[in-house]
Order: C-alpha cells, then sequence, then structure tokens
C-alpha cells in the first residue's frame, strides 16, 4: 500500500552559514562552526558554541502578521523556503490542501520565553504580543500561515531526536498518501539561559569529541533543517532531482533511566543490527557527552558486528541541539546523493570500540545506505534509513 | 480492509476527580470543576479548574529519585496511562511493543518557572539541573514508557489546543496500519503561570467559570490534568479477552494558514477536518448521534464552530445534541483532546449524554439547537465526534462509534 518517498529538497541553516551548499561544503572540508557566542554575554570562562549568522525577516517573510515572528520560528519558514527552492517548487504551485508540515523542536522559543517571564515577575503583567510566539507550535502556525499550507501539520518533540521524528513523521504520512509532498525538519536556537544552565552544570565542552575515548561535554549550537518529502513518482513525473529515498522504520524504545541514558548497550545493538546491517555510512547522535559515546559506540560497535562502516558524528561541528537530528539526516541524504561521508571534529582515533570513525578528512566511499540511529534521553530511538535513488 | 481499532482502557486526572470513576461521575452530575486558582498567585480575579492532586502509590513504578522528581503533568500522565493499562486488564506482556503517543503544551513548566526566578532573583545561586529536569515536553512519554514498561514507539505531539486530539489520531493510525500491535495515546498538561498570564493578556480568560454557548460567554477558563486511551485492533482486543469499549472509527487533520491566535472566520480548516474525519470513518453525517465540542467559550470560537456544524449537519443539528465538556473541566490544553475524547467514550458505552454546564442563556444565533445545557441526560449513541481546535489553526476530528457487543 505505502508508496516509496524521496528527498527532492534541502533547506539547512547552520553556523556555517544559510543554505545547504555552504552545509555541505563547510561539513565536507572539516570546517567547524563553533566560535565565540555573539548573541549574549556568556559567562566567564564559557566555551565556544555554534550560532546561525542573522537571518532576514524581510528576506522570509509575506503576510503582516508575520512581523512578530521569533527567531525559532524565521529560522523555521526560512528553512522550509530553502527547501523549496532547492527542490525547484514553487511555493505558489504546491498543492496547498495535499502539503503536509511536521516540525521538531525540543524546547521552542527560549528567548522570548524569559523576556516574557522577566516581565511577568518584574511586574506581574504579561505581554499579549508575545505570548503567541511562545506557543511549542508558532513555527509549525508561522509555516502554514506564510506558505498557505492547509494540509496535515505536526509538531513534535523528542528530546534530542525531536529532528528525526518529524522527518520520520512526514515520511509516513507521504508513504501512506496522506499528503502529496510534506517538508519536514526541525529547529531549535541557542538561548542564554539554557546555556547558563548547561554551563553552570559543567556539561559544556570548548572541544566537543564525539566518540573518542577523551570526550569531556558537548557545545552547544542551534540550527534548522527542512527535508522536501514527496513520493518517487511525484518526483519522477516533474523530473525532479532526488537525493535519497528514505525507507520508513519504526521507532522504538528501550529501558532507561528517564532523564539519562541506559548503561546497558546490548538492547539497543540488537535494535540497531538489522538496521546498520547494511549500511555504508551511520549518522551518529554522539556529541561529545560521555554517557552517551560510550553506550552508541558500544551499541554500534556490536551491531556492526566487525562489518566496517563509516560514521559520522557532525555534532561536534554544528553544535548539539534538541533538533540537529533534522542535520543528521541532510548529511545522510547527502551522503547517499554525493558518495561522500564527512569527518568527525574532534575526534582522534582510534575510536570507542574500534569504530571506523570518518577522522580528519571527509571519505569518499559509496554510500547506498546511510543510517541515522537517532538516540535520546529516556530511551527513545527513531532511526531513519536513506537509501540511494 | 483496514482492521477496526478498538479502545479498551480509559485513565483520566481532572478537576473533576483523580480517576475515571470520578470523571464519570462529575459529568453525569454536571458538577463543574472550576475554581479558584490555588497553585500560584495569579494577577486578577482569577478562576481555573485545578487538580486536587492526592498521593499515589503508582510513582512507585520509577526509581524514587526519579518519582520525587515527576512535574505534575508527568505524574497526572503516570496517572492516567496507569488507570487506562489497568482498566484495559493489560498484562506486561501485551505492553512490551505498545506505542506511546502524548499531546502535551508545556510540560513542567511550573517548576521551570520557579527555578528560572529564583536563578534570577540571586537565590539560587546557580541552575540545578534537578529542578529543570521536567522542561523538555518528552518527558512525560518517558515517564509514561519507562514507567508501565511500554516500549514500542514513542511520540510527542505539540499542536496547542488539539496536541492530544493528534496523539490519539496517530495512536489509532499506528494500530490500524500494524506498526504497533497496541498504543496507549496521553494528553497531559498542568497549569502554569506563563500560560495563564498569556491567556489573561489576550483577554481571552472569563472571570467567572466559562459559559461556552451562552449568550454571556466572556472567553474560557483554563484547566489541567491528563486522560489517557488504550487503543488495539478489535482483534487483538478480543483475543485477550478485552472488553471494546467504543471504536474509533476516522480522524483527520488539517490547518488554517490563518492566524497565530485567532481561528478562520469561515472555520475551514475546522470543516475540512471534521469532514475529512467522517469521510475516513466512512460515516455519513446523519449517522452521528452526539458531537463533543472544542467549545471553548471564547466568543469567536463558538460562533465559528457552530457555524461549522451547520454546515457539515445542515437542518438535522437542531435535533443533534451538542456538547462542551470544557464548561466542567477547564481548557485543559494539551490534556483537552485526550479528556475529550473519554468523555466521549463514556457517553458512547454508557449511553449519557455529558452536558454543558454554566449555560444559562443560549446565544439566540443559535438558540435552536441541543446543546445539553446544565444536566446530561440518557441516550443511546452509536456514533458521536469529537473535535479540538489548536492556537494556530491546527484542527483534529476524531469519530467514535459504539463498541459492537
Amino acid at each position: 500500500m505505502s508508496v516509496p518517498v524521496a528527498v527532492t529538497g534541502l533547506g539547512v541553516l547552520s553556523a556555517f552559514g544559510h543554505g545547504v551548499d555552504r552545509f555541505w561544503a563547510a561539513l565536507v572540508a572539516g570546517e567547524s562552526g563553533l566560535g565565540p557566542i555573539r548573541r549574549f554575554t556568556a559567562p566567564p570562562g564559557a566555551g565556544p558554541a555554534a550560532e546561525v549568522p542573522a537571518v532576514e525577516a524581510r528576506a522570509h517573510v509575506r503576510s503582516p502578521l508575520g512581523r512578530r515572528i521569533d527567531r525559532v520560528s524565521l529560522f523555521a519558514l526560512a528553512a522550509c523556503r530553502l527547501a523549496l527552492l532547492d527542490a525547484g517548487l514553487d511555493p505558489t504551485e504546491l498543492p496547498l490542501a495535499r502539503t503536509g508540515l511536521a516540525l521538531g523542536s525540543e524546547f521552542g522559543n527560549l528567548d522570548e520565553t524569559t523576556t516574557f517571564l522577566d516581565r511577568l515577575f518584574a511586574r506581574g503583567a504579561a505581554n499579549q504580543l508575545l505570548f503567541p510566539n511562545l506557543v511549542m507550535n508558532a513555527p509549525l502556525s508561522y509555516t502554514t500561515i506564510e506558505l498557505g499550507l492547509t494540509g496535515p501539520s505536526a509538531m513534535l518533540s523528542a528530546g534530542e531526536v525531536s529532528g528525526e521524528a518529524a522527518v520520520a513523521w512526514g515520511a509516513e504520512l507521504v508513504a501512506e498518501g496522506g499528503a502529496e509532498v510534506c517538508l519536514a525538519g526541525g529547529v531549535d536556537e541557542l538561548g542564554e539561559v539554557l546555556h547558563q544552565a548547561l554551563h553552570e552544570a559543567c556539561l559544556l565542552s570548548a572541544t566537543p569529541r564525539p566518540l573518542d575515548p577523551c570526550a569531556d561535554g558537548f557545545a552547544l549550537g542551534e540550527g534548522a533543517a527542512v527535508l522536501v518529502l514527496e513520493s518517487v513518482a511525484h518526483a519522477r513525473a516533474r523530473g525532479a532531482r532526488v537525493y535519497a529515498r528514505l525507507v520508513p522504520v519504526a521507532g522504538f524504545a528501550l529501558p532507561a533511566p528517564v532523564h539519562g541514558w541506559s548503561r546497558d548497550s546490548s538492547p539497543l545493538a540488537a535494535r540497531l543490527a538489522p538496521l546498520v546491517a547494511d549500511a555504508d555510512a551511520v549518522v551518529a547522535a554522539a556529541s561529545g557527552e560521555p554517557e552517551l559515546d560510550v553506550l552508541e559506540a558500544a551499541a554500534l560497535a556490536a551491531a556492526l558486528g566487525g562489518r566496517r562502516a563509516l560514521v559520522t558524528a557532525p555534532r561536534a561541528a554544528t553544535g548539539w541541539f534538541g533538533a540537529a537530528g533534522a542535520l543528521a539526516a541532510a548529511t545522510a541524504a547527502l551522503a547517499v546523493a554525493h558518495d561522500l561521508v564527512p569527518p568527525t571534529l574532534g575526534h582522534l582515533p582510534p575510536a570507542r570500540h574500534g569504530l571506523g570513525v570518518a577522522a580528519g578528512r571527509a571519505r569518499a566511499a559509496e554510500v547506498r545506505v546511510a543510517v541515522v540511529d537517532g538516540l535520546a534521553r529516556g530511551g527513545a530511538c527513531r532511526p531513519l534509513r536513506f537509501e540511494a535513488p | 480492509m483496514a482492521p477496526a481499532v478498538v479502545i479498551t482502557g480509559l485513565g483520566a486526572v481532572t478537576a473533576l476527580g483523580g480517576d475515571v470513576r470520578a470523571l464519570a461521575a462529575g459529568l453525569a452530575e454536571g458538577r463543574c470543576g472550576i475554581g479558584r486558582v490555588a497553585l500560584f498567585a495569579p494577577t486578577g480575579r482569577a478562576v481555573a479548574a485545578e487538580v486536587r492532586e492526592e498521593a499515589s502509590a503508582v510513582v512507585g513504578c520509577l526509581p524514587p529519585a526519579t518519582a520525587r522528581r515527576l512535574s505534575r503533568p508527568d505524574r497526572f500522565a503516570l496517572l492516567a496511562a496507569a488507570e487506562a493499562c489497568r482498566t484495559a486488564g493489560l498484562e506486561p506482556e501485551f505492553g512490551r511493543d505498545a506505542g506511546v503517543y502524548v499531546g502535551t503544551t508545556t510540560g513542567g513548566m511550573l517548576a521551570t518557572e520557579e527555578a528560572y526566578r529564583r536563578r534570577r532573583a540571586g537565590e539560587d545561586p546557580r541552575f540545578r539541573l534537578s529542578r529543570l529536569l521536567g522542561t523538555p515536553l518528552a518527558t512525560a512519554a518517558a515517564v509514561v514508557s519507562q514507567g508501565l514498561g511500554l516500549y514500542g514507539p514513542r511520540e510527542t505531539f505539540s499542536t496547542a489546543c488539539s496536541s492530544s486530539a493528534l496523539a490519539v489520531a496517530m495512536a489509532a493510525d499506528a494500530v490500524r496500519r500494524g506498526v504497533v500491535p497496541l498504543a496507549l495515546a496521553v494528553g497531559t498538561d498542568g497549569l502554569c503561570r506563563l500560560t495563564y498570564a498569556g491567556f489573561d493578556a489576550l483577554q481571552a480568560l472569563d472571570t467567572e467559570p466559562c459559559r461556552p454557548f451562552d449568550r454571556d460567554r466572556r472567553g474560557l477558563s483554563l484547566g489541567e490534568g491528563a486522560a489517557a486511551l488504550v487503543l488495539e485492533t478489535d482483534a487483538h482486543a478480543r483475543a485477550r479477552g478485552a472488553r471494546p469499549r467504543a471504536a474509533v472509527l476516522g480522524w483527520a487533520a488539517t490547518s488554517d494558514a490563518h492566524h497565530v491566535t485567532a481561528p478562520h472566520p469561515d472555520g475551514a480548516g475546522a470543516l475540512a477536518a471534521l469532514a475529512g474525519a467522517l469521510a475516513d470513518a466512512r460515516v455519513p453525517p446523519d449517522a452521528v448521534d452526539y458531537v463533543n465540542a472544542h467549545g471553548s467559550g471564547t466568543r469567536q470560537n463558538d460562533a465559528v464552530e457552530i457555524g461549522v456544524l451547520r454546515r457539515v449537519f445542515g437542518r438535522r443539528l437542531a435535533r443533534l445534541p451538542v456538547s462542551s465538556t470544557k464548561s466542567q473541566v477547564g481548557h485543559c490544553l494539551g490534556a483537552a483532546g485526550a479528556v475529550e475524547a473519554v468523555a466521549t467514550v463514556l457517553a458512547l458505552d454508557d449511553g449519557l449524554l455529558p452536558p454543558t454546564v454554566n449555560l444559562r442563556h443560549l446565544d439566540p444565533a443559535w438558540d435552536d439547537l441541543d446543546l445539553v445545557p446544565e444536566a446530561g441526560r440518557r441516550a443511546p449513541l452509536g456514533v458521536a465526534v469529537s473535535s479540538s481546535y489548536g492556537f494556530g489553526g491546527h484542527n483534529v476530528s476524531l469519530v467514535f462509534g459504539r463498541a459492537a457487543r
């Protein structure tokens, strides 16, 4: 019954800049998106973070209502517009009632939430103009309004796999015929208070080293990535370029502490094994957070069972954020399209458990199957599987 | 042919009480759970439907350190989910591959606000992560999944007031497509300063308990709580000897693409959702016996919603009972869709229409309609619909049917 799904467009806002070409070129070249924090005054001793260069609202907002758009919603909208442009789809020619939208975010609008609360605590007064921007689904509202999308839409929040969850939801929607086209991706912003909380908890590192035994923490980032998903038939009929096919696979959960990572990697390895059995590349969730790195490296090594697959962990370069999985999904689609696996910044071989981590420079290799393993705190797993078209 | 999806377990924590029995009794008696806000000091004269928490042994399914730090909505979710699994007669081996589909909007915001206030005021020298653990919205799903041992797919939806209606739809979708043998749909939300102040600033709150469909309605009353439903295929339920309480016949989700707070003036998206859900259920409008309305009590919503119902049901609407459960449990935001789904299932299963309370003067624009004022009443029901319309234009309609006996 279900139809194959194609990825035909990518829109990425990352610390490297705006657009998928800039993202991919920098990632493949081994550039780091981390730098000094400019958006707010970071506490003394704070390390670098990955900030997205300013996005001009005027370039993306058309409706008068959109003038009040918040930064997170603007990121989402801009990523959607860039993705459509990349897919060669004119927003005015979309089948609006048959176009879906799925966006994932862990924290939504952090900046204006603290602004709102500051005023509420100081003066007992709320800012009515800010409030509509604070609901988690604000990016979904603004984007449907700006693009006129009236089909099914969903905002998903799944912690560290918020991006993967939205991409998977969009893929299922298209595969099951619920929409002809679906824009699916994720967005999160670098918020001052989030940074402060993680900094004060000593979780951040100046040099994230994913899957490296010396890993001592992660660096915070922000960004957005949106994939244009459509049925392979729809894509072929309009002569669209196809980056990769996105093959829906079920998400699952495993026993784990509600707020943390499991220490037992074998159940995860058993579930990942069939997913990575023929994978040429794995885009890892690793960020340099030691508990996650230990779990993921052990599980992947056991799941691969000695077979070599190139593993890359883009969060070292893009920074960690809840919806970073959307950028991981874009990375996997691009790896399939270009037969190229970008390096993992900060990582020095040998990797934990002898994993084949791409370090130092990008690896050219035939990538017929790329898997995003999609691991989140609390035992959720939301993998994505991309195949050559 | 797609298999029939049935509901075999229900759970609820609302202002009317800590379980489904209390909710059912409150609905039948026409009680209103809306009263003065006690959780925090709100601005102005304030009412809301607060949950009066009672100690429960259910949280003991989690390690003590985790149980102690649960946010209120995470606790609500766990209690409602545990009740739903218990009433579904679910043995652990049936639950292992069950999916968990949650709808929520603010998660543990009340505790996060306080932690933020303390840090900003210098009362805490640094942020303590243990006080911020309930901040990510996905926490409720993790609590339910880990607490009850449900290890299928896990999703958390946040489309404002339709969040958990979407969760119910997605749970039903997963069961119908055979992705999971069994699914738990949960809606949960807790009152917090941010939501209260925000709706207050938008002048969306009634200073009296809300009066949906009333001539003098002035806005909504916020509520809080959680509700949970166990969904599985009819064949799966029968094979394990579980009694279906109702069937989920169809659903649809649409977007208004109109405004960040206001509904579409013609209700175009709401209409498409209701028509789409009936089409998905293969149920003609004439077969519908009851509408559990979004019925928030704002001037705009109720007018737009009645307009949509008139267009779908035509003249028959005059004989079709429509009521708003929000008049009794408040607007539970992310939990509203699930709470109202439970109310609708109870109506079908018990043959008892829940009322719209606080409805003293019907708006003259719809004085021809049966809005089940003040008291519930007995009525055999075959098919019922429940609609939820989220801030920002995210509409979900669900169609339920009485279970085959």
